[in-house]
């Protein structure tokens, strides 16, 4: 039980890294990511959403009848949501402004609805939040990352500090969403490259 | 038959559930995020379009009852008074009006003698680069000094007309409710 407890939630910050190495939830991933901050927000937003809607997705599994489990899922998820949406925009207002939009459509990150799915409907509550929070910090710390990166060549700043030498001329590009898409190329990339090396040494 | 009944309940129950905690969660957050927004949205505007106040126009701000809505309930109308030595000398009010995409919101400074201060535009979600110079201290500077009465004529921007419209007739309100609760206010 421990061992398959801790690798539900460590799958998430690798091996299914949602992503990169399953390349889905990127709406989010490429458009929020402008800075280290705005990726950290939006990923520990959608970690609480995915959390509680795997929680009580495999609490109710038994109740739900098959036929209207999809609509269920969905009622839940969106209730998680708006409960975010409210709670940001009452104590975290700067960053709310910031991710606007994306936050109502965390409701259709196919994460959240792809896990409900495919592992809280047929697992227990505590293996359900086990993967929700594995796969939801993974998610985070994707975010995390691409947006520092992101930060770092296109502001030149880290955390908003600025950490670059003066004469730092910053790629405005990598703010741009064509530079979402780069940044997020070459970090897969990298990704595949240690996964490769990983496997010719094994 | 069966299966039917208990799919109906079930998904009836858990929008019913969903619903009762939402709007729980709502009147929750209701004060911190009219707090925040004031804050954030209407702070900055305020500070532009009053000067040389000694208070705090945010924690001094009054509620004014200004009639009711169709459905009965009251209309409130929020200003923030500037005081000098206990005295207040000008307010700043905050007006809407139809813009091309929808509401504009125009914070409006008014001294005690009837001239707008300045103006500055708290809301709008006018195209960006053609409605959305309205909030350019191009166009919002033409108020200052201005009287503050209905039909405050200014030059609109071109391209701009319905967004120029918008903040005029924002303008007007602004100016109109201040007319009609100068007792109350100063």
């Amino acid at each position: 039980m421990a061992a398959t407890l801790r690798q539900e939630f460590t799958k998430g910050f690798w091996q299914t890294i949602a992503p990169f190495r399953l390349v889905l939830g990127l709406c989010p991933t490429l458009a929020v990511t402008t800075s280290g901050i705005n990726g950290l927000g939006m990923g520990l937003a959608t970690t609480f959403v995915l959390v509680c809607s795997n929680l009580f997705v495999s609490l109710l599994r038994r109740l739900i009848p098959t036929q209207v489990r999809i609509a269920s899922f969905i009622v839940i998820i969106a209730s998680f949501v708006v409960i975010v949406e409210l709670v940001m925009q009452a104590y975290f207002y700067p960053l709310f402004k910031i991710l606007g939009i994306f936050i109502p459509l965390i409701v259709v990150n196919c994460i959240i609805l792809g896990r409900a799915e495919a592992f809280a409907s047929k697992n227990g509550p505590v293996l359900s939040v086990a993967d929700g929070l594995g796969i939801g910090l993974g998610f985070t710390l994707s975010l995390f990352v691409l947006g520092l990166i992101r930060e770092l060549l296109g502001a030149g700043t880290l955390l908003e500090a600025p950490v670059l030498w003066e004469s730092f001329e910053p790629f405005a590009f990598m703010l741009k969403p064509p530079g979402a898409f780069v940044a997020l190329g070459i970090l897969l990339g990298l990704m595949n490259l240690i996964s490769q090396i990983q496997a010719r040494k094994g | 038959m069966r299966e039917i009944v208990r799919m109906i309940v079930v998904l009836s129950v858990i929008g019913a559930v969903s619903g009762v905690t939402l709007a729980a969660f709502h009147r929750l957050t209701a004060a911190p995020i009219e707090y925040q927004t004031i804050k954030f949205v209407k702070e900055p505007a305020v500070k532009k379009v009053l000067s040389g106040y000694d208070n705090d126009p945010i924690m001094d701000r009054k509620k004014l009852q200004v009639g009711t809505d169709p459905r009965g309930r009251p209309l409130e109308l929020t200003v923030f008074p500037a005081k000098k030595g206990g005295e207040t000398f000008a307010v700043a009010v905050e007006g809407t009006g139809k813009g091309y995409h929808g509401e504009i919101g125009v914070m409006v400074g008014i001294s005690e003698e009837g001239t707008i201060l300045d103006i500055g535009i708290t809301s709008h979600t006018e195209t960006p680069g053609i409605g959305s110079r309205v909030t350019d201290p191009g166009y919002t500077d033409q108020y200052k000094g201005r009287a503050a009465k209905k039909g405050v004529a200014v030059d609109a921007i071109s391209g701009a007309t319905y967004s120029s419209k918008g903040v005029v007739a924002a303008v007007n309100e602004a100016v109109g409710s201040v007319a009609k609760f100068r007792e109350e206010i100063f």
